[in-house]
């Protein structure tokens, strides 16, 4: 067709309509969105962190027990060593999986499950162990802050060994279909995002706990 | 139970019980049985007309990005009803409840309400206005254009779109189930500290309130992560950044406010929540809290929400005023970075909402400088408006009276809202309705801007346009109120009126309070308009079908389908060569958009997953509330397997073949041919880009060419 | 995408054992030397905070490059720019806030003997 304005450009030259048949990468809409949703969260995280910031002052515990009263070092340092193997079984598992090695992830992913569950089960120990001296959340504004944002956190790890599972029977019964792999792919920068958030819970609300 | 409660609980029905019903209320005890008359109505004619099975397939369970879009859009006008009545309400209260001998009818004091009822028509008004009523507006809006803008048949993850509507529809349901079961929070829209507390409102008030903001949050998250994900990774082949649309651009700045500054507001009601049902001590005027934290965590999402939600309305403005000055947008490039700028800068201004609470004053002076930076891109941003008007061809149609009218309130707004940024001025107006004025400024201004963006791309979603006499009567109804309303405020403000009072003690406001009634009445008689213009141009819509190109001087990639955009958006994905990529192609003679092939399409299923989420989320909302644990137990269990049994789901789309996309495609051509009409006298265009072989039915006098604009107007 | 095998999209390929192993015994030690330095109070604890915040930091920044692949490739740049633009905002909303509320409590709170000294950061 003839253009009655200037600037008619040869219709040959031009690319109106896509003819590459590309399909849109799956996978990397599926982590992307998943990584921004991280981002969110670690949003979540950046304002329980200035919740603590503030009501971690002397005159926050009213008083009462700090947790220079009652973190045992130790005892963290293996919450710690169970959180950071877990994370890295769940590593080998996504160097199984760039293998293809379907045997390979099955067994990773229940290693970094069973990591996983013992940093819980030794935090839910703790919990139990502290509201049992009478070191509850109610105590103080301090201890609320702790408790909340350290529960928070253990929160986070029981999603994600819960989606271990159900990645466990997917990736048994479906093996690596492109929906499979995107899940583990997210659920790896969960894990691993879990890992960061652990760095900044240990040091600054335990080890900077200890020295209220 | 952790916390001391008042009143009755039972593990059966928690705090619910049947004193909660408010039977008496010589307002909520009628309004209850027309709501009851209205939905049997309803249920009654869809029962009637046999449209269940077409409710379900086309709307309930769709994941298609502009019927979700639509339905947000339904949902952000219902609630911008309900919100005028409450403002309607507190209008009229202060009117009435004037001095020391006004008069008291149905029980109260003075006016008609009592201060616990008013309490709660101020908070629900605040809520539902900002998160319910213009958030979605919002959302639906991007929802719908950002997806065609960018040339993508859908968004990145259809069903999570679905399912952040019905999480927000779930918040919507439950703010209006408070008007009949329970109450409202007396507490304002942003909650003080520590009346939030339950031993200060022991009722569920605060419950409710909690969790209808929780709910709109979650939606508006998910949503956020929807736009961003569609924008970065679903552009059409060709189109660079700096080939964007702007009002993408818009919705991209939006976005990524809403993913980072919503998880704020989740973490300080979350902690409230905490109080109130563990009874920690966050915000408890002893054992360790603090007060002002909460203040603190809320304004620091509660600044980037009113930037959330200006930023798509100056991107629906940088849309409109093009087309109707045809001329392109002014400045894109600092438009862009504009944008950005204030994105950025409304980051580290949160402590001006409360500069009274006594930090420091270094702290202080540099959120002041930060807020008054802010007035730089914005003021970038409106010269770039205003050049894109100088020596264009306006034409004032109804989109572009809402826009200018847009303009003006961003004007006075603004210059308001830098009065404020002075913390000498803002210690003598804090709390004053000089701040309501100023804030009711803005979000007019957007609210000028989505009536604009609706009546501007109502065309192009549903295929006619909307009655033009009607939306500038409309336009000019609103405009009346507006003025009538808030001129007055300012002037109050400055007198000393403070906010949220439910008895005015002083006789000298009277004639201001009574000129705001005239307002209200003229916002009444729009509302009555709107309700007319919707029934006029749907009456007529057959006199009104217009071509893909309905105004005849757009611009942008979404122009370029059919009207109505079919379910598929696009049958093959256009390649993009410009910035203005239809402009580019009017230009250069392309404006045959039949594609040269066509391929199968994928397309995502329908699906009742989302309903049945947020139908669970509701119910977890309800229990969380009325503390009916058994509830909030199972709903949170069915809610997380359901996610789970969704995710082992494989078959979730189907595939559209090549030729019948070509059908489909060339039952839209012939329909376009018999049916458009030449738009009205005096606006150019109404291109019918299907093809030269068969002339419009009265589209030879434009040019068999098909060219819409005449020379020399694109500058 | 949808017809390739999903196991050769880069973000599989990328996976690095060598990798995994180096950023946990690195996370590791740095946790280890923190807990060792406040369980022994090595330092005041001005000088304590930093040292700990030097050692989170590093620990984090190793974690986000070889765990989590946070680098300027095609495959992973619009990740590594969503969390570029997020840190900014998650440094404001914590330091803003520390600031204003030091600051307040400067101002407003009543100092008693029993209290151990309200300047500056100490808590």
């Amino acid at each position: 067709m003839s253009s009655s304005t200037s600037k008619a450009l040869d219709p040959s030259s031009v690319e109106l309509w896509d003819h590459s048949h590309h399909h849109h990468d799956v996978i990397s809409t599926r982590t992307f969105g998943f990584w921004l949703y991280m981002l969110s969260d670690a949003m979540i995280f950046a304002v329980l962190f200035a919740a603590w910031e503030v009501l971690s002052y002397s005159h926050n515990f009213a008083g009462g027990p700090t947790p220079a009263n009652f973190v045992e070092p130790g005892y963290v340092f293996l919450q710690t060593l169970a959180l950071f193997t877990s994370v890295l079984a769940y590593g080998f598992t996504m160097v199984a999986l760039k293998n293809g090695n379907k045997a390979g992830v099955i067994s990773g992913l229940w290693g970094a499950l069973i990591l996983g569950g013992a940093f819980l089960a030794l935090d839910i120990n703790d919990v139990v162990h502290l509201v049992g001296m009478g070191i509850t959340p109610e105590r103080s504004g301090g201890l609320s802050a702790f408790f909340i944002l350290t529960q928070t956190h253990a929160l986070h790890i029981l999603f994600g060994l819960l989606w271990m599972l159900v990645m466990l029977v997917q990736v048994s019964r479906f093996g690596f279909t492109a929906d499979v792999v995107g899940r583990l792919l997210s659920l790896r920068l969960f894990w691993h995002f879990q890992a960061v958030v652990w760095v900044f819970v240990f040091v600054f609300v335990y080890l900077r706990g200890m020295l209220i | 139970m952790l916390v001391d409660l008042q009143g009755p609980w039972s593990p059966l029905l928690g705090r619910l019980a049947l004193s909660q019903i408010p039977y008496e209320n010589p307002i909520l005890a009628p309004l209850f049985v027309v709501v009851a008359i209205m939905g049997v109505a309803i249920i009654a004619a869809l029962s009637y007309y046999g449209k269940w099975g077409y409710l379900w397939r086309e709307w309930l369970t769709t994941v298609d990005h502009k019927k979700i879009g639509i339905m947000y859009i339904i949902i952000g006008l219902v609630m911008l009803f309900r919100g005028f009545m409450d403002g309607l309400m507190i209008r009229t209260q202060q009117a009435m409840a004037v001095g020391p001998d006004a008069a008291g009818y149905m029980g109260a004091l003075h006016g008609y309400l009592t201060p616990y009822h008013f309490g709660q028509i101020y908070s629900a008004h605040g809520v539902i206005m900002i998160l319910l009523a213009a958030t979605p507006l919002l959302v639906g809006i991007m929802n719908i254009i950002v997806p065609i803008q960018v040339g993508a048949r859908d968004m990145a993850y259809p069903y999570l779109n679905a399912v952040g509507l019905w999480i927000t529809a779930a918040a919507a349901v439950l703010v209006m189930a408070s008007l009949f079961v329970g109450d409202f929070s007396h507490n304002g829209w942003f909650g003080i500290a520590p009346i939030f507390e339950l031993p200060y409102s022991p009722g569920v008030g605060v419950d409710y309130w909690m969790w209808v903001m929780q709910l709109a949050a979650l939606g508006s998250t998910l949503g956020s992560i929807n736009i961003l994900a569609t924008i970065v990774k679903m552009r059409a082949p060709g189109m660079t950044w700096l080939r964007l649309p702007i009002f993408t651009w818009a919705s991209l700045a939006t976005n990524i406010i809403a993913l980072t500054s919503f998880p704020a507001l989740t973490v300080a009601l979350a902690l409230i929540g905490f109080d109130r049902y563990l009874g920690t001590h966050f915000f408890t005027a002893g054992l360790g809290g603090n007060l002002m934290l909460y203040t603190d965590l809320f304004w620091l999402w509660g600044h980037p929400e009113v930037y959330f939600v200006i930023l798509p309305a100056f991107g629906m403005l940088s849309e409109i005023i093009p087309t109707f000055s045809e001329k392109p947008l002014f400045g894109y490039v600092t438009m862009v970075l504009a944008t950005f700028g204030i994105a950025g800068v409304s980051w580290a201004v949160w402590l001006h909402h409360f500069f009274t609470m006594g930090a420091g004053p270094a702290v202080i002076s540099f959120f002041s400088v930060a807020t008054m930076l802010v007035g730089i891109p914005t003021g970038v941003k409106v010269f770039n408006w205003a050049f894109t008007m100088y020596r264009g061809r306006l034409r004032f149609e109804t989109p572009m009276l809402w826009s200018i009218g847009s303009l003006f309130l961003l004007l006075v707004g603004g210059l308001t809202g830098m009065m404020l940024a002075f913390p000498a001025i803002n210690y003598m107006v804090h709390n004053s309705v000089f701040v309501i004025a100023h804030f009711h400024s803005m979000l007019l201004m957007i609210v000028y801007a989505i009536f604009g963006a609706v009546t501007y791309w109502w065309p192009k979603i549903f295929g006619f346009k909307l009655n033009e006499a009607w939306g500038k009567a409309v336009f000019w109804l609103f405009t009346a109120g507006t003025v009538g309303v808030f001129v007055p405020m300012y002037t109050l403000g400055f007198m000393g009126m403070t906010r949220r009072l439910d008895y005015v003690f002083n006789t000298q406001w009277q004639p201001l309070l009574d000129v705001q009634m005239l307002g209200i009445a003229f916002y009444s008689l729009s509302v009555l308009a709107f309700l007319g213009l919707l029934y006029v141009s749907i009456r007529d819509r057959a006199k009104s079908w217009v071509s893909h190109d309905a105004w005849g001087t757009t611009h942008s990639v979404e122009w370029m389908t059919p009207s109505p955009v079919p379910f598929y958006n696009f049958a093959v994905v256009p390649h993009i060569n410009a910035r203005d990529e239809w402009s580019w192609r009017k230009e250069h003679g392309f404006t045959d958009l039949r594609p040269d092939h066509y391929e199968d399409i994928h397309m995502p299923k329908n699906t009742g997953i989302p309903l049945i989420l947020g139908t669970l989320t509701l119910l977890l909302g309800f229990g969380l509330t009325w503390r009916i644990w058994w509830l909030c137990a199972l709903s949170l269990a069915l809610i997380i397997a359901v996610v789970i049994i969704r995710s082992f789901d494989t078959d979730t789309g189907y595939i559209i073949p090549a030729d019948e996309v070509e059908r489909m495609e060339r039952a839209h051509h012939e329909r376009a041919q018999a049916a458009v009409e030449l738009p009205e006298a005096g606006v150019p265009g109404g291109v019918t880009a299907y093809g030269q072989d068969k002339p419009a039915a009265k589209g030879e006098a434009l040019g068999s060419s098909g060219i819409s604009s005449p020379e020399g107007s694109r500058a | 995408m949808s017809h390739d095998d999903p196991l050769q999209h880069p973000e599989v390929q990328v996976a690095s054992g060598r990798g995994y192993l180096l950023t946990f015994l690195i996370s590791t030690l740095l946790m280890g030397v923190s807990l060792l330095l406040v369980a022994n109070h090595a330092m005041p604890p001005f000088g304590l905070m930093l040292v700990l915040s030097l050692c989170a930091g590093l620990a984090v920044i190793v974690q986000i490059y070889f765990l989590m692949h946070m680098d300027l490739s095609e495959t992973h740049i619009w990740n590594t720019v969503a969390l570029v633009l997020t840190i900014p905002l998650f440094i404001l909303a914590i330091g803003l806030t520390a600031w204003m509320f030091s600051t307040l409590y400067e101002r407003t709170m009543v100092m008693l003997p029993s209290m151990h000294g309200m300047a500056g950061m100490v808590h």
